[in-house]
């Protein structure tokens, strides 16, 4: 049997919660003394142990099922006693699953494709348009510069728009008809638009990188009547003619593009307190069930490695702790305060993590100090050995007693010698090495009748001793597991020979 | 069959679909409260949803490193708001949900507006009403019925809030309503028919036993919301009034600012979980111990000498003051009722009520009316309350004194508006509207019944009135339900006594029938039954109620 605490009450008396060693002594108690008490108690205690048995013999994997069978009782005599309770209890009822749910997601996307998909293929022309335009190979001389951009698109001609197809107004002398570089419309000087070299990089390299944090995007234009070719002088930045459509697209693009590479200050930050967050839990989960079994004296976390964690937690607590402070005074110092609903998201950040880090940390248990945990070490193994004695016992009886049940059946044709001997401790001498450490056979309990697995497992009780007089913990450990697991394997043997 | 546990459900499931990072949830009035009464903030918060916004607020800034969980009823000034939002997009990705059907109308009305592609779902969730406790929900519909039918737009809601909980449940029921109602009758045929269009949604894997769903008129039962209420949650809501899940307190003398307005929630409160139907002396009995624990905690923490001390004050400190929330919350809302129970008479007055409503002789009952109307304690809501329920007991006695009630209402300075309402309930409620025996006089095996327990004595003067509805609900699981008085719509009957129950009170609930719900669920292992209505009433609802006949 695991020797956690839950499984040591495996066979407690659910009414005066007194520890009877196996099933079978626990049934007799329960009808001998509680029988007239509770009805409804016994028949489910009844019903228990008999599908607990039906589990141990069906399965082979005997231990674990006994010991979840057994985790069952306990809770179900539980639940017996709480039925009392009044008021509102959410566990009435079964568990349900999640009610209905329809997805309109692929209706609403077949819907938005057939829009969006005209917008995403015009801006891909546009952009490829743009990137020859742009070229370093495109040339730069008025006269070849004309025949090249008519190349890329061709040109409405001049006959087919008497009117700008922006304000309405007819072309005349001084309005003359200007055509934009990248679909060939038509438009007039004041209803162009104009879109720099860089910008236009921007939108077609997606390596290029701005050298400066100056905002690129269409050239602004002043109100003035003056053409813009006079506002940048000769040396201004070259740029290229559009039409307001055509913007339309292309900054929407950059919108996107910017939207996906874009992180503020607070998103990093955040990321990075998530992922301590995250790492915590994920080292409670470990430490948490370490911390429990070392207080209980066990040995199979070592104290030290539950120290490491200790401390790689209370770091990332002192972490998160930063963060979230320095998520909490984003932009407070800066010239400009952050909005209104900015701050209340960073108080929100905040006060997560400090629920997170209340709920956890100052639960935080401490570990027992050295002294401490050698004190449980030793308490544990007392205990243990308190226990193996006093189940043995029990065993002892329950045999006795299920012979002269026997007996008693087969009408006493038979005169056994009753009563089992216990034979006296026979102390062998055993030969010590000094070198390396071996187990000898001395100091071990023997009895002629008994089971040879009992045997076995006293040999390994005494092995364990020498070990742990000898210092040699690793010895210590691997024995406990092997005792641990004989002691599974006998007991399972005991039921399927009693039932 | 847990309401609570579908909406919380269908919430955390929509706040999943979203992954990790930064959230804001974008709500509608109604939606707002749906997700209020299930969820308190600081659970939300640990699924980092940081924001919650209206949809209908104009002040909302644009904050793009924000993933937006829209949930939102399927209005059309919904669908306007969100399509405005959608073109210019103040937060990075949408992932929508519609607590109810949303048409393909609208749906291609939002993807038109999506030009910039920042919906992820679209989904159709459906938690399109309030739960209140595991088996209690209502629409929050204030007023319903107007001239006796339903009042426009009322009927619509009504029915999209009905069908919303049976696709919640997985429930596709058979209809059984009050036959006398025409309300029962029209509301019935309306979410048949949603049952049928739909029919798509209402496919659900068939059960033994088909689920019943169970339509009622308040009209049959208009003394059960009158009377006063001696179970915790019930008493609250009649003398201090609930509105999901708050109550105001700022009325109560001397109170202190933070206790101006408290939350009651079963789901956060354990306190209040054991004890919402308990009743006010054993209230009293448990707030005591619940004192005592308080105290010696509080002591315990009081002495921090030692490093241990300060380490085990640390450790316990949040838990200790979440225990002193509850107490001093719960301290203050107790001592309110029981200020309120002293100052108004409201023992004597219910003792009173109860005899109304249960048995008494005529003669007596008028006795004790007389002289509580003319206690100087006697509040006028107390005194509507007394001769309401006398004239819908004794409307056709031959010696009845209504007339004479009125008149000493009027010398008590009542109200025109008010003393009018006393017919207004008669209409209401009154002998021609119902089409049951509420008092049980004319049934020889009821009126026997009665006789018998007026001989056995009852356990608790102040408790004996069981709701009308309670009988009726007991008659359907037990398969005795008449068959004239609620028929089945369409063909079909359930051959087996039914398993799954929704019951739902046209014209609203009271927390005393919700009470009674939860005993027969207790009682009957195996079978579930849910209670809603349009609104959980109290005395301050209703009389709005008929008073706009």
């Amino acid at each position: 049997m695991a020797m956690s605490a839950e499984v040591r009450e495996g066979f407690l008396c659910p009414m005066c919660m007194k520890d009877l060693g196996t099933v079978t002594m626990l049934q007799d108690h329960f009808e001998e003394e509680h029988s007239s008490e509770d009805k409804d108690v016994l028949q489910q205690l009844r019903g228990l142990l008999g599908k607990a048995k039906k589990k141990i013999l069906g399965e082979k994997d005997s231990s674990d099922m006994f010991d979840t069978s057994s985790s069952s009782m306990s809770s179900s005599t539980y639940a017996v006693s709480n039925l009392s309770v009044t008021g509102y209890d959410p566990s009435v009822w079964d568990p349900q699953e999640i009610g209905f749910v329809r997805s309109r997601t692929d209706m609403f996307k077949s819907q938005r494709g057939a829009r969006v998909d005209r917008y995403v293929v015009e801006t891909n022309k546009l952009i490829i348009r743009l990137d020859k335009l742009t070229s370093s190979d495109a040339p730069v001389e008025s006269s070849k510069r004309r025949a090249f951009e008519k190349s890329v698109v061709q040109w409405a001609p001049d006959s087919s728009v008497k009117t700008c197809q922006f304000c309405k107004r007819n072309f005349t002398l001084t309005r003359r008809r200007h055509h934009c570089r990248l679909c060939g419309d038509i438009m007039c000087d004041k209803c162009s638009q104009f879109l720099p070299h860089t910008f236009a990089k921007k939108l077609t390299d997606p390596a290029f990188q701005l050298q400066s944090d100056v905002d690129v995007g269409f050239l602004k234009r002043s109100d003035s009547n003056a053409s813009l070719n006079s506002i940048l002088g000769p040396e201004g930045d070259p740029h290229i003619r559009t039409c307001a459509n055509c913007r339309k697209l292309l900054e929407r693009r950059n919108d996107q593009m910017e939207q996906r590479n874009y992180k503020p200050a607070i998103v990093l930050l955040y990321e990075k307190m998530k992922m301590c967050v995250d790492n915590t839990e994920d080292l409670l989960r470990e430490y948490l069930p370490m911390v429990e079994s070392l207080s209980a004296g066990e040995s199979i976390h070592s104290l030290q490695k539950a120290q490491m964690y200790r401390v790689k937690i209370t770091k990332l607590y002192e972490t998160i702790d930063g963060l979230s402070k320095k998520i909490l005074n984003l932009g407070l110092n800066s010239e400009e305060e952050p909005q209104a609903k900015q701050l209340q998201l960073q108080r929100a950040i905040r006060l997560y993590a400090s629920n997170f880090m209340q709920d956890n940390m100052l639960g935080l248990q401490s570990l027992p100090s050295e002294e401490q945990y050698k004190m449980l070490q030793e308490r544990r193994t007392q205990e243990i050995q308190q226990r193996i004695a006093a189940e043995r016992l029990a065993a002892i009886e329950a045999q006795e007693r299920e012979k002269r049940l026997q007996e008693a059946k087969e009408g006493g044709h038979k005169n056994t010698p009753s009563s089992v001997k216990v034979t006296e401790e026979r102390p062998r001498s055993g030969s010590k090495k000094l070198t390396s450490w071996m187990p000898s056979e001395s100091n071990i309990n023997f009895s002629d009748r008994d089971d040879p697995m009992i045997q076995q497992m006293n040999i390994i009780r005494g092995y364990i001793k020498q070990a742990r007089q000898a210092q040699k913990f690793d010895e210590v450990n691997m024995l406990e597991q092997n005792l641990k697991e004989l002691q599974q394997e006998y007991l399972r043997q005991q039921r399927q020979n009693w039932s | 069959m847990n309401v609570i546990v579908a909406i919380k459900q269908y919430i955390s499931k929509m706040i999943e679909e979203s992954g990790p990072g930064m959230k804001v949830l974008l709500m509608d009035k109604e939606t707002t409260s749906i997700v209020s009464m299930v969820y308190a903030q600081s659970e939300i918060l640990q699924k980092e949803v940081y924001l919650f916004e209206r949809i209908d607020s104009s002040g909302r800034e644009t904050m793009k490193h924000l993933k937006c969980i829209a949930f939102l009823r399927p209005t059309r000034e919904n669908v306007e708001y969100l399509a405005q939002e959608l073109r210019m997009p103040k937060y990075g990705l949408y992932y929508i949900y519609f607590s109810n059907v949303i048409s393909k109308q609208e749906v291609k009305v939002l993807a038109e507006a999506d030009d910039q592609e920042v919906v992820r779902e679209v989904q159709e969730f459906f938690g399109d009403y309030i739960a209140v406790n595991p088996h209690l929900f209502t629409l929050n519909i204030p007023m319903c019925c107007q001239a006796l039918n339903w009042s426009p737009g009322s009927l619509t809601r009504t029915v999209e809030g009905l069908t919303s909980v049976l696709l919640s449940l997985k429930k596709c029921p058979m209809i059984r309503y009050q036959n006398s109602s025409e309300m029962a009758r029209r509301l019935a045929e309306n979410v048949r028919q949603i049952i049928n269009r739909e029919a798509a949604l209402f496919e659900f894997r068939k059960t033994d036993v088909a689920p019943v769903l169970l339509i009622l008129d308040r009209r049959d039962d208009a003394v059960t919301p009158l009377l006063n209420q001696w179970t915790y949650q019930a008493m609250v809501h009649e003398l201090l009034g609930i509105n999901n899940n708050r109550i105001n307190l700022s009325n109560v003398p001397g109170i202190s600012k933070d206790l101006q307005e408290v939350v009651l929630s079963a789901e956060h409160d354990e306190f209040y979980a054991n004890n919402m139907y308990n009743n006010f002396g054993e209230i009293g009995t448990n707030i005591k111990d619940l004192m005592e624990e308080f105290q010696n905690k509080s002591k315990s923490q009081a002495k921090v000498e030692s490093i241990a001390d300060m380490k085990a004050f640390i450790e316990n400190y949040p838990q200790f003051k979440k225990m002193s929330g509850t107490v001093s919350k719960h301290v203050t809302v107790v001592g309110e009722l029981s200020r309120l129970v002293g100052k108004h008479n409201l023992l004597e007055i219910s003792e009173t009520e109860q005899e109304l409503a249960c048995q008494g002789d005529h003669s007596a009952c008028l006795q004790r009316i007389k002289a509580l109307l003319s206690n100087e304690k006697t509040q006028q809501l107390d005194m509507l309350r007394l001769v309401m329920l006398y004239s819908l007991r004794y409307e056709s006695h031959s010696n009845n004194d209504i007339a004479g009630l009125l008149e000493v209402l009027r010398k008590k300075g009542v109200s025109d508006k008010l003393r009018h309402m006393v017919h207004g309930v008669l209409e209401y409620g009154g002998r021609k509207a119902r089409g049951s025996d509420l008092f049980g006089t004319q049934d020889a095996v009821a009126f026997t019944k009665r006789f018998f327990k007026g001989l056995k004595g009852v356990e608790n003067v102040y408790t004996q009135h069981k709701p009308y509805m309670h009988s009726v609900v007991d008659q359907l699981i037990k398969g005795k339900l008449k068959e004239g008085a609620f028929p089945y719509l369409g063909t079909s009957q359930l051959k087996e006594r039914p398993q799954d129950v929704i019951v739902f009170m046209i014209g609203g609930c009271t927390y005393e029938e919700a009470f009674a719900v939860h005993t027969l669920n207790r009682t009957n292992p195996g079978i579930r039954v849910v209670l809603g209505g349009t609104t959980v009433l109290n005395l301050k609802t209703l009389v709005l109620t008929p008073s706009s006949t």
